[in-house]
C-alpha cells in the first residue's frame, strides 16, 4: 500500500511540472518562418536591392482592380481606338472611359490610383530604410535612392495626370495619419515631382549594362524631367526643358541613344532596349505565371493578350480578346504614311489569305500591331495569356525629338533646330519635310506614336481635346480628370474631395 | 447481532466488475463502493438488512441479509432516457441533471448503417446541427453547422476525438469503431473547451474493450450499387437546332437564313447526361474488430476498408479508405489507470470539379450542345481538321471524341475528352492517438494528465498530356506536378476534479490546463515537356530545361494555451447549478490581447422532485435549465498581427529578361488583434410524459462579436489593410426533440423526430460599411449574393422580377416619373424589372435581398422496428424556407443547351409570365441579372435510409460456434420529395444554395452481413 501511494505521488508531481513547463511566456510569441518580419529585414545591400526591386514591380502592373494597362487603355480614351471587347459590357470600365461617361463607381479609377500609390507606399518604404541604414555604400545608397525617387516621381506625374488634385505622400504613415491625407494641388505635386527627379539626377549612371536593361538610366531620368516640365504648360520652364531634351536628343549624346533605321524593328520583341529606347517597362515569361487572381504576380505583359484579334486561327499571330480595335479615324490618317504596316493589322487583308477571328464589338477589322500576341513569342510555360514577353516603350527618341521642337517654338527657341527633330523623325521613314509648327509637330506625334498611350494626354495639355473627343463624349472641365474613385472619399469620410463633374 | 457480508456486483449485460457501486445499508447513511474489481465488503447490524446498490445510470437493486454467504449482484441500465450517460467536457454526466444543450447519437442508434462519412450519420438526428454534404462525390465532406454560421470567418465545430482535438475533419474515422457522439450546443456544454467552442463542439468517443474475459471478433461487410436520383430534361439536337434560330431571328429580325437551317436533320443527338453519369457504380466495406479483456485490462482493435465509385465520371471519382485502430486501457493499481487510443487511416482520391461553371465534368454535359457527337464515326470528319491535324483525344479504338464545330464556347467541352485529359490523385496517411494516465490520490480527487496527437501526411500528383479539346482549350506542351505535405498537432491536457457528495449535496470541481501547437510543412513541384503521356509514367526525376522547372513550399505554426475550471453542484439532483470559467491565449494575436476569458454559467430545475408535484402518470420527469455564456474564435491567418515582407514582387532586366526577386510588406500590422468572442443565451427543458414519451426543447439566442475582416484604410496609403475586429451577427432559435418508445409481445418500435428553427442576421459591418460582397458567377462576376446588414450571412441579392412584358404597350405604360421609359431596350417577352429605389431607372442600386439559401427549418425523423429476428430503420430529413439559386446553365454562353424548361418561354401574347423570350443578345439583360428568375424553392423532405435487417435466431448459430448472424438490405436516398428542378436539392460546400451542376447524392442500395464470434 505505501508502493501504491508513492506512485500517485510521483504522477501526480510529474504533471504538475509539466504544467509550470508549459507556462512559458516564449509558447505564445512565435515567430513565423518562410515570411520575413519587416523589422528585421533590409540588412544588407541584397536585401535592400529586393526593396528597390518591388517598387520597379509596380511599373508592370496592368491589372489593378481590373484591368488598366496604360497603353491600350489610353489608347482606347483617345481617337486612335475603341473600347472593343466582346460587348459594351465587357469591361465597362473600359467602355466608360471610351465614351467618357465615367462615374464615381465605373471607370479605370479605382485600379489606376491603387497602382501608382502603391508604387509610391514602396518608394517611401525603401527610402526610409535606406536613410537608416548604416551598411550600405555610398554608391549603392546614391543610386538606390535616385531610383526611389525617380519612381516616385514617376508614380506621381501618373497621379497629377489622372487626377489632379491628390495627396502628397512623402513617408510612411502613421496609423493617425492614415485617414486624414489631404490633397495638394497639381502644382504643388509637380513641384515635388520636379524636386524627386532632380535629386535623381546625381545618382544614376549614364549607361545601364546590358544585365541590368530596365533600371533607371540618367538619361531616362532627364527625359522624364523635360516631359515633366513640358506637361505643366509653364512657358517659363520650357526653355529648360529644351535644354534637356537636347542632352538627349543630339548626336553623339552620352546615353547612347539614336533613331532606329527600320521603324519596325523598334517594337520587334527580339530588339529589346534598342538605341531608340530611353524608358522601357520589359515583361517575360519569368515565373511563369497562372494565377488568375493576382495576374500582377508575373512578369508578362497582359495588354499584348488584351489587343489580340477574338479566336484568331492564322498565321503570325496568336489569339488575343479583341480589345481596342483601331478607329478608322486613325486607319485613314496612316493608311498613306509608311508607318501604317508597323503600326495597325489589316484584319480583312488577314481575312483574304484565309485567317479567321470573330468580329467583336465596335469592329473595326483594324488592330494593334506593335504590341500585338505574336505566335512566336506566346509562351509555353504558365498561362500564355499572363505570359506574353512584349516590353512596353514609355519615352523613345522619337517623342523627345518632337517634344524638344514643341518647347523650343513654345519658349522661342531655335526653330531651325526645331525643323531639324521634326524632319529627322520624318526622314527616318522616308517622308518629306514639311513646315516645323505647333500644328504640324502635333499631327506627326499623332501618327508616330500612334496606340503607344501618348495620343490621349498630348490632347488635353494641348487643349484639343474637346474637340476632338467631344463629339465621343469628352466634356471640358470634367473629363481631363478621372473621377477619384469612390471608396477613396468615403474611407476617408470626405476629407478626400471628388473631382468637378462627377 | 452484527454481520460481515461481502460480495460482487457485475452488469449483467456483459459480466463485467463494476467499480464504484454504492453499497449502503437502507435507511442509513453509512456505506461502502465496490473497488475494481466489483467487490465489497460491509458490515450490517443483523439479518434481514436491506442493503441498496446504486450507481450512475443503472438500476438500483435491493438485497436482503439472510446470511453471511457472499452476494452476488447483477445490475442492469436504468430504463429510459434520461438514466443515460452523456459525454460533457472532460468528463461525463447523468443526463438528468445536465443543464446544457447537449444531443447524442448512441453505438447502437449507428449499428450497420453505413455511410462513407462520419457526418452523415447525424444528418437528421439531431436538432440545431445542420449538415449539408460539400457534393455527392466520393470523398468529399460535409459543412457542419451548430445552431446557425457563427462568424463570417469561420463557422466549422470543433472535433474532439477521445480527448483530442482533430483538425481537417472526422473522415479518417471508421464507422464501427464509434462507441458515443454528442453535440455540444451551448456555451454551458460547449465553453469548457473554449477557443473554437463557439461554433460548437462534436465529441466522439471510440470503442473500448470488456471486462469480462470473453474476446469478441466481429465481421460487417456490405457491397452496394449507386446510381444518380434523376436527370435532367435536355433538349435533343433537334429541339436545340430550332431553339437557337429562334433566338438568332429574335436577336437579327431579317436574317435570311438561320444557323441551323435545317434542324431536324440533327435527330435526337448525344445524351451527354447518360455519358457522364454511371447507373451503376460500386462501392464496397469492409470492417473486422476484435475486442477483449480482463478485469485488470481491456484492448479494442480494428481495421477496416471502404472503396466507393462515383456516379459522375467514374473514371475520375473515386475514394478509397483504409483504417486500423488499437485502443486499452489498464488498471495498474487501485488507483492508477493508463490507457491509449490510436488509429491510422489511409485514403486515396481521385476527384472532378463539381457545382462549378469552370468546366466540371456535369456543367458540361448540362451546358454541351447536344448536336457534337460523343465519338466522332464519321470519316469525311475524322479525316479533316481539326481532328486530321490537331492532337485531339481519342478512344481505345483510336476514333477521335467530338468537338463541337463553332457551336459549344470557353469551357463547354467533350466532358469524356475532358475527363481523359484530366489526370490525377490524392492521397492521406493520418495518425490520431492520445495516452492517458489518471491517478486517484484520495477517494474523489483525481489527477489526470493526457497527451494527444494528429500526424497527417498528405498529398497528390496530376498529369495534363498534349490535347486539344477546342481552339482554346489545348496544349503542346505537357504538365506534372507534385506536392507532399506534412502536419502535425500536439496537445497536452492536465486536469485535477474532485467529487464530493454530503448527504444529498452534490459538488464536482475540475482544473485545468492545455497547450497545444500546429505545425506544418508544405512542399510542391511541377515540371514541363516530360518525355511520357500519361500520368503513371510521369515523375519528378525526369530532367527538363530549368525554365520547365517550378517548384514551391510553405510553412503553419500556431499556439495555443489555456486553462480552465469548472464547478457544478445538485441539491437532491433537484437544484443544478454550473459555472466554467476559461482563459485562453493565442499565438495569432499580438501581446497586448492574446488572452482570452470566456465565462459561463448554467442553471436547473427538476420540477418533478418537488414535494409538491402531484405523482401522475403523465409528467414522469419534468427539467427546466437555462445557460449563458462566452466562447471566442481565433481561426484567421498566423502572424496576422505584425507586418511581415513576402516576395514575388519581382522585376525582369536585362537584355536577356533575367528575373530579379523584388521584396516588399504585405499588409498594414494591427498589434490590437484580439478574439472573435460568441455569447450565447439558451433556455431549456426536459421532460418525459406517459413513460414512453421523451421531450426536449431548447431556445437560445447566440451573438457573435468582433468577427475578424479586414480593415479598410485609403487607396493612397499603398498597401492592404490589417485585421480588424468589426463585425457582429446573430443567430436566435428554437429545437425540438421527441421521442416515443413502444412495445406490443414480440413487437417493438421506436420513434424520434427533431427540428430546428434558425434566423441569422448580420448586426454589424463596421462604421457605414453595409454589406459585403458575395458570391459571383460566371466569367462575368455576376454577384448573386451578399451579406447585408439586417440579413442573414450570404443572403441571394439581386433584381426584382415583376413578371414579363406581354405587348409594347406594357412596355410603353412603365415610365418614371419624368415620362421616360424605364426599360427602352425591353421587348414583349422580356422581364420588367422593378425600380425599387424610385430613381427613375433600372440599375445596381435596384437590387435586393431576394432570398436566403439557409433553411429557416429543419427537420429529421427515424423509425426503429423489430419483430423476432427482424429489425427495421426508417431514417427521413428534411429542410425548409430556403431557396435555391439554379444557375446550371451558363446563361452567358449562347450556344448553351438548356433543359426542356424552356419549352415554356414566351412565345407571344400570354403564353408566359415567367419565361422570358429566347433571344441571342440578351438586350434586357433577362439572363444576365441576379434575380428571382432564377430562385427556386430548396424545400425537400428526403428518406435518407431504409434498412431490413434478420438476425439469425441463438440456437442455429450457437451451434456453427458463432455469437450471431444477421444479414441485411438497404437503400440510401431511396425517396426526395422537392419541387427543386435540378439534380440534388441539398447543395453545400464552398457555394453554398448555388447550383452550376451539384455533383448529386446517389441512390444507394446495399446488401450487408455481420458475423460475431
Amino acid at each position: 500500500m505505501m508502493r501504491n501511494k508513492n506512485i500517485k505521488s510521483t504522477v501526480a508531481i510529474v504533471a504538475m511540472l509539466l504544467i509550470f513547463v508549459s507556462c512559458k511566456k516564449d509558447f505564445l510569441e512565435l515567430t513565423p518562418r518562410g515570411t520575413t518580419l519587416e523589422d528585421n529585414f533590409y540588412k544588407n545591400e541584397t536585401e535592400m536591392m529586393q526593396g528597390v526591386i518591388s517598387v520597379y514591380d509596380v511599373m508592370q502592373w496592368g491589372t489593378t482592380g481590373g484591368y488598366t494597362m496604360k497603353m491600350p487603355l489610353l489608347s482606347a480614351a483617345s481617337d486612335d481606338c475603341w473600347a472593343g471587347g466582346s460587348s459594351a459590357s465587357d469591361q465597362p470600365n473600359w467602355v466608360a472611359y471610351d465614351n467618357f461617361n465615367m462615374s464615381s463607381f465605373v471607370g479605370p479609377q479605382g485600379g489606376l490610383w491603387n497602382k501608382n500609390f502603391s508604387g509610391i507606399n514602396r518608394a517611401n518604404l525603401i527610402l526610409s530604410k535606406i536613410e537608416k541604414s548604416t551598411v550600405l555604400s555610398a554608391g549603392f545608397k546614391s543610386r538606390a535612392v535616385a531610383e526611389a525617387k525617380f519612381l516616385r516621381a514617376y508614380f506621381y506625374f501618373d497621379l497629377v495626370r489622372w487626377f489632379g488634385n491628390v495627396p502628397l505622400i512623402l513617408k510612411e504613415l502613421t496609423p493617425s495619419e492614415l485617414y486624414t491625407q489631404t490633397q495638394s494641388t497639381p502644382a504643388q505635386v509637380y513641384a515635388q515631382i520636379e524636386k524627386d527627379l532632380r535629386d535623381a539626377l546625381t545618382g544614376l549612371p549614364p549607361v545601364v549594362s546590358a544585365a541590368e536593361k530596365g533600371r533607371i538610366s540618367l538619361g531616362a531620368a532627364k527625359a522624364q524631367l523635360a516631359k515633366v516640365l513640358l506637361f505643366q504648360n509653364d512657358n517659363t520652364k520650357l526653355a529648360e526643358a529644351a535644354t534637356l531634351f537636347e542632352d538627349i536628343n543630339r548626336v553623339g549624346n552620352p546615353y547612347g541613344y539614336s533613331l532606329v533605321t527600320d521603324y519596325a524593328e523598334i517594337f520587334n520583341p527580339s530588339n529589346k532596349f534598342n538605341s531608340e529606347s530611353i524608358l522601357e517597362i520589359p515583361h517575360s515569361n519569368n515565373a511563369a505565371w497562372g494565377d488568375w487572381g493576382w495576374i500582377n504576380g508575373g512578369e508578362g505583359n497582359v495588354g499584348t493578350q488584351f489587343i489580340g484579334m477574338d479566336s484568331y486561327v492564322g498565321d503570325t499571330y496568336s489569339s488575343g480578346w479583341g480589345f481596342c480595335p483601331v478607329t478608322l479615324d486613325l486607319v485613314n490618317a496612316l493608311k498613306n504614311d509608311p508607318r501604317f504596316a508597323a503600326t495597325i493589322i489589316d484584319g480583312k487583308a488577314l481575312k483574304a489569305t484565309g485567317a479567321t477571328y470573330n468580329a467583336r464589338y465596335q469592329n473595326t477589322d483594324y488592330f494593334i500591331k506593335k504590341y500585338a500576341p505574336l505566335k512566336a513569342y506566346r509562351s509555353t510555360i504558365g498561362t500564355p495569356e499572363q505570359n506574353w514577353p512584349i516590353n512596353e516603350i514609355e519615352i523613345r527618341l522619337a517623342d523627345t525629338y518632337l517634344m524638344q521642337a514643341e518647347a523650343l517654338l513654345r519658349s522661342g527657341g531655335s526653330a531651325t533646330r526645331a525643323k531639324e527633330l521634326l524632319d529627322a523623325v520624318r526622314a527616318r521613314v522616308g517622308l518629306a519635310s514639311i513646315p516645323a509648327t505647333l500644328d504640324n509637330i502635333y499631327a506627326e506625334r499623332r501618327l508616330e506614336l500612334a496606340t503607344e498611350g501618348h495620343r490621349f494626354f498630348d490632347l488635353v495639355r494641348t487643349g484639343k481635346a474637346v474637340a476632338v473627343l467631344g463629339p465621343l463624349g469628352y466634356k471640358a472641365g470634367k473629363s481631363e480628370y478621372l473621377p477619384i474613385p469612390q471608396t477613396e472619399i468615403d474611407v476617408t469620410k470626405g476629407v478626400i474631395k471628388q473631382n468637378p463633374g462627377y | 447481532q452484527e454481520i460481515d457480508v461481502s460480495g460482487r456486483v457485475t452488469a449483467k449485460s456483459d459480466g463485467s466488475p463494476l467499480p464504484g457501486v454504492s453499497v449502503v445499508i437502507q435507511g442509513a447513511k453509512t456505506g461502502v463502493a465496490t473497488n475494481a474489481d466489483g467487490r465489497f465488503s460491509i458490515r450490517v447490524p443483523k439479518t434481514g438488512t436491506v442493503l441498496v446498490f446504486s450507481q450512475i445510470g443503472l438500476a438500483n437493486q435491493t438485497f436482503t441479509v439472510n446470511n453471511n454467504q457472499p452476494i452476488n449482484i447483477q445490475m442492469v441500465d436504468e430504463v429510459g432516457a434520461l438514466s443515460e450517460i452523456v459525454v460533457v467536457g472532460y468528463g461525463t454526466q447523468k443526463k438528468s441533471v445536465v443543464t446544457g444543450a447537449i444531443s447524442q447519437v448512441k453505438a447502437s442508434d449507428l449499428e450497420n448503417m453505413p455511410v462513407t462519412r462520419i457526418e452523415q450519420s447525424l444528418q437528421g438526428r439531431t436538432s440545431g446541427l445542420t449538415i449539408t454534404t460539400g457534393s455527392g462525390q466520393p470523398g468529399d465532406g460535409a459543412t457542419l453547422r451548430v445552431r446557425g454560421t457563427t462568424s463570417i470567418n469561420n463557422s466549422e465545430v470543433l472535433y474532439i476525438v477521445d480527448g483530442v482535438q482533430v483538425g481537417g475533419g472526422i473522415d479518417y474515422l471508421n464507422q464501427a469503431d464509434i462507441e458515443s457522439i454528442e453535440v455540444l450546443k451551448d456555451a454551458a456544454s460547449a465553453a469548457i473547451y473554449g477557443a473554437r467552442a463557439a461554433n460548437g463542439v462534436i465529441i466522439v468517443s471510440t470503442k473500448k474493450g470488456s471486462r469480462n474475459g470473453k474476446m469478441n471478433v466481429n465481421y460487417h461487410t456490405y457491397l452496394g450499387t449507386q446510381a444518380p436520383v434523376r436527370k435532367l430534361e435536355l433538349l435533343n439536337a433537334t429541339q436545340f437546332a430550332t431553339l437557337y434560330n429562334e433566338a438568332e431571328y429574335a436577336r437579327t429580325p431579317n436574317l435570311v437564313t438561320p444557323r441551323f437551317p435545317n434542324p431536324s436533320q440533327y435527330g435526337v443527338g448525344t445524351d451527354w447526361q447518360a455519358a457522364v453519369f454511371n447507373d451503376n457504380a460500386k462501392v464496397q466495406n469492409h470492417e473486422l474488430s476484435i475486442a477483449g479483456g480482463n478485469e485488470k485490462s481491456t484492448y479494442y482493435s480494428s481495421f477496416g476498408y471502404f472503396d466507393q465509385d462515383g456516379i459522375v465520371a467514374t473514371s475520375n471519382s473515386q475514394y478509397k479508405r483504409f483504417t486500423a485502430r488499437f485502443n486499452s486501457e489498464h488498471q495498474i493499481t487501485k488507483g492508477i489507470k493508463f490507457g491509449q487510443n490510436i488509429g491510422y487511416t489511409r485514403t486515396n482520391s481521385i476527384g472532378v470539379g463539381t457545382n462549378t461553371e469552370y468546366g466540371s465534368p456535369l456543367g458540361r454535359a448540362i451546358n454541351m450542345d447536344p448536336i457534337t457527337p460523343l465519338i466522332e464515326t464519321n470519316p469525311a470528319k475524322y479525316n479533316a481538321p481539326p481532328y486530321s491535324n490537331q492532337p485531339v483525344v481519342r478512344n481505345s479504338q483510336g476514333l477521335p471524341y467530338g468537338i463541337s464545330e463553332g457551336i459549344a464556347q470557353s469551357e463547354i467541352l467533350n466532358p469524356i475528352a475532358a475527363l481523359a485529359v484530366a489526370q490525377g490523385r490524392g492521397w492521406s496517411d493520418k495518425v490520431v492517438g492520445n495516452a492517458f494516465v489518471e491517478v486517484e490520490l484520495i477517494k474523489g480527487l483525481k489527477i489526470r494528465s493526457q497527451g494527444g496527437v494528429d500526424l497527417a501526411f498528405w498529398g497528390g500528383e496530376g498529369f495534363t498530356p498534349i490535347h486539344y479539346l477546342s481552339p482554346t482549350f489545348s496544349t503542346t506542351v505537357n504538365t506534372y506536378s507534385r506536392n507532399s505535405n506534412r502536419g502535425l498537432f500536439w496537445s497536452l491536457e492536465n486536469t485535477i476534479s474532485y467529487q464530493k457528495s454530503i448527504q444529498n449535496h452534490n459538488f464536482t470541481a475540475l482544473i485545468g490546463y492545455s497547450a497545444q501547437k500546429n505545425k506544418g510543412e508544405l512542399h510542391s513541384g511541377s515540371l514541363q515537356g516530360l518525355p511520357v503521356d500519361n500520368l503513371k509514367d510521369a515523375s519528378l526525376g525526369f530532367s527538363v530545361p530549368k525554365e520547365n522547372r517550378d517548384f514551391g513550399g510553405g510553412e503553419y505554426l500556431n499556439t495555443l494555451n489555456s486553462a480552465f475550471a469548472r464547478l457544478t453542484y445538485d441539491f437532491n439532483e433537484k437544484y443544478l447549478f454550473t459555472g466554467i470559467i476559461r482563459r485562453d491565449g493565442s499565438s495569432r494575436f499580438g501581446s497586448n490581447n492574446k488572452y482570452g476569458i470566456f465565462p459561463s454559467g448554467s442553471a436547473g430545475w427538476v420540477v418533478t422532485k418537488e414535494g409538491f408535484f402531484p405523482q401522475n402518470n403523465i409528467v414522469n420527469f419534468l427539467k427546466i435549465r437555462g445557460s449563458y455564456g462566452i466562447t471566442g474564435n481565433d481561426q484567421i491567418g498566423d502572424f496576422r498581427y505584425i507586418s511581415t515582407v513576402s516576395g514575388g514582387r519581382n522585376y525582369t532586366l536585362g537584355t536577356s529578361a533575367g528575373l530579379n526577386i523584388g521584396v516588399s510588406p504585405d499588409a498594414l500590422s494591427n498589434p490590437d488583434l484580439q478574439w472573435e468572442e460568441t455569447s450565447s443565451a439558451d433556455i431549456g427543458l426536459d421532460a418525459t410524459l406517459f413513460s414512453n414519451i421523451s421531450l426536449t426543447a431548447n431556445w437560445y439566442n447566440k451573438k457573435t462579436t468582433g468577427m475578424l475582416l479586414q480593415i479598410a484604410v485609403p487607396g493612397y496609403v499603398g498597401n492592404n489593410g490589417p485585421i480588424g475586429n468589426i463585425a457582429d451577427l446573430t443567430n436566435k432559435g428554437f429545437e425540438l426533440e421527441l421521442g416515443y418508445n413502444k412495445k406490443l409481445g414480440d413487437f417493438s418500435f421506436r420513434v424520434a423526430a427533431n427540428g430546428s428553427f434558425v434566423k441569422n442576421n448580420i448586426v454589424f459591418l463596421g462604421a457605414e460599411k453595409e454589406f459585403l460582397e458575395g458570391q459571383k458567377i460566371t466569367p462575368q462576376g455576376l454577384e448573386v449574393t451578399r451579406t447585408k446588414l439586417g440579413y442573414p450571412i450570404g443572403s441571394f441579392f439581386g433584381y426584382r422580377n415583376e413578371g414579363l412584358f406581354q405587348n409594347q404597350t406594357d412596355i410603353n405604360n412603365y415610365k418614371n416619373a419624368a415620362g421616360s421609359l424605364l426599360q427602352p431596350n425591353a421587348k414583349p417577352g422580356d422581364i420588367r424589372f422593378a425600380d425599387i429605389n424610385n430613381d427613375g431607372k433600372i440599375d445596381a442600386d435596384d437590387r435586393e435581398v431576394i432570398g436566403n439559401p439557409t433553411p429557416d427549418f429543419t427537420y429529421g425523423i427515424t423509425f426503429n422496428a423489430a419483430y423476432k429476428g427482424f429489425d427495421m430503420v426508417v431514417l427521413g430529413q428534411g429542410v425548409s424556407g430556403n431557396q435555391i439559386f439554379n444557375a446550371l446553365r451558363r446563361f452567358d454562353l449562347p450556344a448553351s443547351n438548356y433543359t426542356t424548361d424552356i419549352l415554356s418561354r414566351w412565345t407571344g401574347e400570354g403564353t408566359s409570365n415567367t419565361m422570358p423570350r429566347l433571344t441571342l443578345d440578351d438586350s434586357n439583360n433577362n439572363y444576365s441579372r441576379s434575380s428571382s428568375l432564377f430562385l427556386e424553392d430548396g424545400a425537400y423532405f428526403r428518406i435518407k435510409t431504409l434498412q431490413v435487417g434478420y438476425t439469425l435466431p441463438n440456437t442455429l448459430t450457437k451451434k456453427a460456434g458463432i455469437n450471431k448472424i444477421r444479414f441485411y438490405l438497404m437503400a440510401n436516398n431511396l425517396v426526395t420529395f422537392t419541387k427543386y428542378k435540378g439534380y440534388d436539392p441539398e447543395i453545400g460546400g464552398g457555394s453554398y444554395g448555388i447550383d452550376r451542376g451539384f455533383y448529386p447524392q446517389a441512390r444507394t442500395f446495399y446488401a450487408g452481413l455481420n458475423v460475431g464470434f
